[in-house]
């Protein structure tokens, strides 16, 4: 099975030439981040991902995740690794120094994360949950809770999980059951059933903190009635030691498709003491700030798998010697000619190609504005950033993991047979992208959320931070004949984008299921067009660089900004009618004709 | 029959004054006449001090400051005689004492004229009593016309009338109260409140003390018997400040003492120790310290609540109320919620409604009289009986049943149907013989909503309608939310226009929404200016100048006939009306600097054209057009039609209908006046004074900004209207025509909506519905 190598190259292209990113240094709080502090940064990363990780990858696969006497043990190493990756410190490099970390900006943070899911992502599931458990007790916890378990997340001695989904709720939480009582002592007893907690349990760290959604005694019912709450595994000794078990038990772990060396677990709480993050009845909000942060995160997971998969996929196609191009021999000399000679090969690998190096830049542009939100002084660029963020999430959540997911399935299909069975890791790939579309919030809910919530939200004002540079950029370069080929084709698409905009959030208006019914493609259309954006963008600097381009890496650049504007791009004239067609022939059908 | 020309108000209290205040509304001079207070050096002092007073309240009792003049303040011991002798209607409204009010009586009717007729504002003293012992001659010549608090702005007029009052008497101030000063009458049998205080008085105290019992909150309180029931947000505690707190002791004292003892009303008359404290403590309301609800200054002007159990003010909080929440639209699911909130709205409401069908018969004739006058005195969306056509009358019948509750007849007759029902297109009230009667609309009355009941429109889409009026002329009514112009709109203009040519004479512009239109659709504006369809932005400006200028120049006459708010582009296309017929409560303006944006739907091109034809200005192209900016870059709305006369809004000959239901049938008939001969008018030439011009309104701003009177971006927004009005780089050798100044306007919006401060004002309008001054 081929090995994984971190694309350094790309991603300094991304962040450096594309993003701006050596003008990260002249946020205050970030001086000291300028290349010669990220690149070591970026490359150690790479080092830990290709040595460590990765070889653990399909063993852990293998393997999988075992429950024995209410213990969850995790795959082989995977302890060993877990001690390297915390001891070298990449458990805390996107946190606050405030309480240990090394507060990289996200920009960088998105790197690593993204060869974590590359090299192993049932193994970046641990840091990645523990991430975001310490995002919301950062964000909404009191002082004392944050001084007593924020280090300890931070340094990764501790790990932390998010406990939302109950057996009877998943994306309706209104509907959540779990029950907490006020003790008069500041803290709660808390009663219920969790299911679906990825690494709900594990053997990586000496204790576990679980954020965990209930309901108060004197709750309002539906989602305005659940709070947050922070329940350890074990309750801590005043020394700040894990102490006496807490009334938090594994019952079951889940059987998967994928990520199987990622501990899905079924918890029990039963009289569990817990302490209230944030206000009562506002656990909601809580959730939402670690949320969002997760679909970025989890956008990430689908690039990192495509990424994976492309490269293991161009390994096989060089190699794998199969029939003659159709051009006549292009390898006279070898029995058979190597797969990538051929167009409809050629096609896939273009294809996974374009799709990781245009998803790499969107999530890096989303980064930079997260960047930019948590450190400009100006706060009126800092809303700005915050109206990007919120708009772009959903698009970067659902567009990365459905087009993540065909990358990797474009990949198994190159191998062929080779890519079906288990020894090349290629149908792992398919497997363990598979939930990236379902968790945190499934691809269908990020799509309402971008037309139901995002569309409208102050009439439209997140929209402005998209439509307003891409239209300004199409503007000042539709005159250029060299990025012709680039800018003509985004200018049409991008027309498309605001018609389907007017025409989504007008019929949504007069009926919400218009909005509904259009939704996913709507979604599409949007991530298309702005993956378009960046091609011409991205076009557009390599161009400039053709003529020291030693590697060649400018003018495979111009290539595949090419192959996206003829060969993907039109996806959003069929992607425009659907939308412009309206819902009704969606919802035709009565219920009992199903 | 004999008209009004001279009217005495006696007594200068705010009910007095603001009736007298209305007459000069409508164009007639009025006397108002209070006592000499004792020691004053000023024996005009009471009246005087009203009209001083009116000039500066807000919402003014005025229409125009010119309105004023016809007041003539008076004593009633210098002046009484002359002007009741010379008077034609006089108007007592006096303190609520019998013998106070007999005993002006008689000097009234020793001075009085032969033929003229006495009324009394009295709301709880019944006509039987106010004319006892007095003579026949006075009787035959008195009535009750009892106005509503603000006198200019409350429609509701009620009418008691006595065995030997004259017909005619009755008939000349009827007339006068509907023509001139726009009432709708409600005739009421003489029963103490007569209906609206009798119903409205009974249903706010059931509120009161059923929420006293409870322990509510008033917050809640004040949501539940409020938006949900289609009653005034104020609800019931809201109200009570801003009517005064101090009113309720005596007016239920009034009712209690009138009212027999089986009334129903005398179980909800007790009396609350909490209120009378906040009363002696000086809470007496909006016009006191408070009220209910108050304004905690020291705790930064922190909005407070009673605690209607303590009696002690906390900080007021949003209402949640699971009730409502969770009832949708339908007010039967909340009067049967399983809650507190939900049983006290059935007690209160149960009880009010129950109390509505009892009146009629007692307090009134018929069930259109008890809901008109819930309507327009205390501005209820529907009427007691139309809200138990809601709920349904026999829902109603079992509840109360169930609750071991007294069923009045009049509810009983209406079981297995409902109180209104459409006939053949024609609405029909039930009436106490139990049968329907079809609602007659007086000579006079036409309105939109009968046509559209009778029939189908002539052509419509989502946001306009067209219908025909019959006599060859069609109305065009606009019925998107807030009556809003968007593209839709302008659409069904274009074919209006020819649609009217091929089969009608004439066309009016008009709805019956409270107002005519506040504007172009914003929330779609700015939604095209942030997804950057720029385009699109130009083609609905430019869609909007050419469906205007088309009505302008069609071959048929247009009358504009508003009400309410016209502003932006509801203002624009009025300016683009051969005539306008504007009922006296219309607010017109070129609002869009409020916005960011300059009118561009042709509203600079006609104002300038108006102010240099008709404004009676000095010579030059430079006086119209700094009359225009100055009107137009502060975004000045006219508070009344005669107002928008002053500003040219309006022309000098357009005309004022004073009544609301008059406005249609007064629009269409001038549309066929002018349809006779009608010739499209000509395209006018402008000539205006270029850069220099530009650049002294740009000075102008400038110096408004030093001063901290205008924002940052007021001179931007002043530079694009500057640079329109002065005709940009034109100067006054040279002509332009309506194109050159209509391209002007389209440049410069096009040219603001790409700014972030227009998008942030659009935003702020949109979301807070406040102008952001930035």
């Amino acid at each position: 099975m081929a090995g994984y190598k971190a694309p350094l190259r790309d991603m300094r292209f991304v962040l450096y030439e594309l993003m701006s990113g050596d003008e990260l240094a002249r946020l205050p709080g970030y001086e000291e981040f300028t290349r010669e502090l990220i690149d070591p940064v970026l490359e150690e990363a790479a080092r830990l991902c290709e040595e460590v990780l990765h070889p653990l990858n399909r063993s852990g696969d293998e393997e999988g995740c075992t429950l024995e006497n209410g213990v969850v043990r995790t795959p082989k190493g995977f302890p060993e690794a877990y001690r390297q990756f915390r001891e070298g410190g990449w458990t805390s490099i996107a946190c606050d120094p405030a309480y240990g970390g090394q507060g990289l900006p996200a920009m960088v943070n998105v790197l690593v994360e993204e060869m974590i899911c590359s090299a192993n992502l049932s193994f970046g599931m641990y840091p990645g949950l523990s991430h975001g458990a310490y995002v919301a007790l950062h964000d909404h916890g009191t002082e004392a809770l944050k001084a007593a378990y924020l280090p300890k997340l931070v340094d990764g001695t501790w790990a932390g999980t998010m406990c939302l989904t109950e057996p009877h709720c998943g994306t309706d939480l209104g509907l959540l059951r779990t029950k907490a009582v006020p003790q008069g002592d500041g803290s709660y007893k808390l009663t219920g059933t969790k299911i679906f907690i990825s690494a709900g349990d594990h053997d990586l760290t000496e204790n576990i903190v679980h954020l965990v959604l209930a309901r108060l005694p004197d709750a309002p019912k539906g989602v305005k009635g659940i709070s947050l709450f922070l329940v350890p595994k074990y309750l801590p000794h005043a020394d700040g030691t894990p102490g006496p078990s807490n009334g938090v038990s594994t019952g079951a772990i889940e059987h998967k498709m994928g990520i199987k060396a990622s501990a899905t677990c079924v918890l029990n709480f039963d009289d569990a003491t817990g302490w209230l993050v944030g206000e009562p009845h506002k656990g909601m909000r809580a959730m939402f700030s670690m949320m969002n942060t997760e679909r970025v995160a989890v956008g990430v997971q689908g690039l990192g798998l495509a990424e994976a998969s492309y490269q293991g996929a161009v390994a096989y196609a060089r190699e794998r010697l199969q029939g003659r191009a159709l051009t006549g021999p292009k390898y006279p000399d070898r029995p058979a000619d190597p797969i990538i000679v051929h167009p409809d090969v050629r096609r896939m690998l273009m294809v996974q190609r374009s799709t990781v190096e245009s998803c790499r830049a969107l999530a890096m542009w989303t980064a930079r504005h997260l960047d930019l939100q948590n450190r400009h002084p100006d706060p009126e660029v800092r809303r700005e950033s915050e109206d990007f963020v919120a708009l772009m999430t959903p698009i970067v959540k659902a567009l990365l993991t459905d087009l993540g997911y065909e990358a990797t399935n474009h990949g198994m299909q190159v191998l062929g047979g080779h890519g079906y069975i288990r020894e090349h890791g290629m149908e792992q790939y398919v497997r363990d992208c598979r939930i990236a579309q379902i968790y945190e919030g499934t691809n269908g809910i990020q799509a309402l959320d971008l037309v139901g919530r995002k569309l409208g939200l102050a009439g439209g004002r997140p929209l402005r931070r998209f439509f307003h540079p891409v239209a300004a950029y199409i503007d000042e370069k539709m005159e250029d004949e060299a990025l012709a080929e680039f800018v003509q084709p985004l200018a049409k698409a991008f027309v498309r984008l605001q018609q389907a905009t007017a025409e989504v959030a007008r019929a949504g208006l007069s009926n919400p299921e218009e909005a509904g019914a259009a939704a996913s493609d709507y979604l599409r259309l949007f991530g298309l067009t702005a993956l378009s954006y960046l091609w011409a963008r991205m076009a557009e600097i390599a161009l400039a660089k053709q003529d020291d381009d030693p590697d060649g890496f400018y003018a495979a650049k111009v290539a595949t900004a090419r192959f996206h504007a003829e060969r993907v791009l039109p996806q959003t004239g069929a992607l425009f009618s659907a939308v412009m067609a309206g819902g009704k022939s969606i919802m035709a059908l009565d219920e009992a004709a199903f | 029959m004999a008209e009004i020309r001279k009217v005495v108000v006696v007594g200068a209290g705010v009910m007095g004054a603001g009736i007298a205040a209305h007459v000069a509304n409508a164009g007639v001079p009025v006397t108002l006449l209070d006592i000499v207070p004792a020691g004053a050096p000023n024996r005009n002092a009471l009246a005087e001090g009203a009209v001083e007073r009116m000039l500066k309240a807000d919402p003014a009792p005025l229409m125009t400051k010119a309105a004023a003049k016809l007041i003539t303040p008076g004593n009633t011991e210098d002046h009484f005689d002359a002007a009741v002798g010379d008077a034609d209607w006089i108007v007592e409204v006096v303190t609520e004492r019998l013998d106070v009010k007999q005993a002006l009586y008689r000097r009234i009717e020793a001075a009085r004229k032969a033929g003229s007729v006495v009324s009394s504002n009295t709301s709880t003293l019944p006509l039987a009593s106010l004319v006892d012992g007095l003579p026949e001659s006075f009787a035959r010549d008195f009535l009750i016309t009892h106005f509503f608090n603000p006198p200019r702005y409350m429609r509701l007029l009620e009418i008691v009338v006595g065995p030997l009052t004259r017909p005619e008497a009755v008939d000349t101030v009827s007339r006068f109260a509907d023509m001139s000063l726009g009432k709708s009458l409600v005739r009421c049998k003489d029963r103490p409140g007569f209906i609206a205080n009798r119903l409205g008085v009974f249903w706010l105290q059931a509120a009161v003390v059923e929420a006293f019992a409870r322990g509510l909150a008033i917050e809640d309180v004040d949501a539940v018997i409020g938006k949900p029931m289609g009653i005034p947000k104020t609800g019931v505690f809201g109200l009570l400040d801003l009517v005064g707190l101090d009113l309720m002791p005596h007016v239920n004292a009034s009712l209690a003492a009138a009212l027999p003892k089986d009334d129903p009303f005398h179980a909800f008359d007790r009396p609350l120790p909490v209120v009378q404290k906040l009363i002696a403590d000086g809470y007496t309301g909006r016009k006191g310290k408070g009220g209910f609800y108050r304004l905690n200054r020291e705790a930064g002007k922190r909005k407070e609540a009673l605690d209607l159990a303590t009696g002690e003010f906390r900080p007021a909080r949003k209402a949640e109320v699971a009730a409502v929440a969770e009832s949708g639209r339908s007010l039967g699911k909340l009067l049967d919620h399983d809650s507190p909130l939900g049983a006290y709205a059935w007690r209160v409401m149960g009880a009010t409604l129950a109390y509505a069908a009892a009146l009629v018969g007692d307090a009134a004739d018929d069930i259109e009289a008890i809901d008109e006058a819930m309507r327009l005195g205390y501005n209820w969306r529907w009427g007691p009986f139309e809200l138990i056509d809601r709920l349904g009358a026999d829902w109603l019948i079992a509840r109360l049943e169930r609750d071991g509750q007294a069923v009045p007849e009049m509810l009983r007759l209406a079981a297995g149907r409902s109180f209104y029902r459409v006939e053949n297109g024609r609405r029909q009230a039930l009436g106490r013989d139990g049968q329907y009667h079809d609602i007659v609309r007086p000579d006079g009355v036409l309105l939109l909503e009968d046509i559209k009941r009778a029939g189908t429109p002539v052509i419509k889409n989502g946001s306009a309608a067209l219908w025909d009026l019959g006599d060859g002329v069609a109305c065009f009514e606009f019925t998107g939310k807030m009556n809003t112009i968007d593209q839709q709109v302008l659409d069904l203009l274009v074919k209006t226009v020819r649609r009217v040519k091929k089969d009608f004479k004439a066309l009016v512009i008009y709805n019956e929404g409270h107002n005519f239109s506040v504007g172009a659709n914003l929330g779609l504006a700015l939604f095209a200016c942030n997804i950057a369809a720029w385009t699109e932005v130009e083609a609905s400006v430019t869609q909007g100048q050419e469906a205007y200028r088309a009505l302008k120049y069609a071959p048929f006459p247009v009358v504009g006939a508003p009400s309410g708010l016209a502003l932006g582009g509801g203002c624009e296309i009025l300016l683009h009306c051969d005539a306008i017929q504007a009922h006296a409560e219309t607010y017109m303006g070129l609002v869009e600097v409020g916005v960011g944006l300059i009118p561009a739907w042709g509203g600079c091109k006609e104002m300038l054209h108006r102010w240099s034809t008709l404004g009676r200005l000095p010579k030059g192209p430079m006086p119209a057009v700094a009359k225009v900016f100055e009107t137009v870059s502060t975004a000045t709305v006219a508070k009344s039609a005669a107002e928008a006369k002053e500003l040219l809004y309006l022309r000098p000959t357009d005309g004022i209908t004073m009544n609301r239901n008059r406005l249609l049938a007064d629009a269409k008939a001038r549309a066929l006046a002018m349809a006779e001969s009608y010739v499209p008018p000509e395209p006018p030439i402008y000539v205006l004074p270029g850069p220099s011009a530009e650049t002294a309104m740009a000075m102008a701003v400038a110096g408004f900004r030093r001063l901290g009177k205008a924002t940052p971006y007021d001179e931007v927004v002043s530079g694009a209207l500057a640079r329109i009005l002065s005709g940009g780089d034109t100067d006054v050798t040279e002509t332009l025509d309506e194109e050159a100044v209509l391209a002007l306007e389209r440049e410069q919006l096009v040219r603001l909506v790409r700014q972030p401060g227009t998008l942030a004002r659009l935003e702020s309008m949109l979301m807070t519905g406040k102008p952001l001054r930035n």
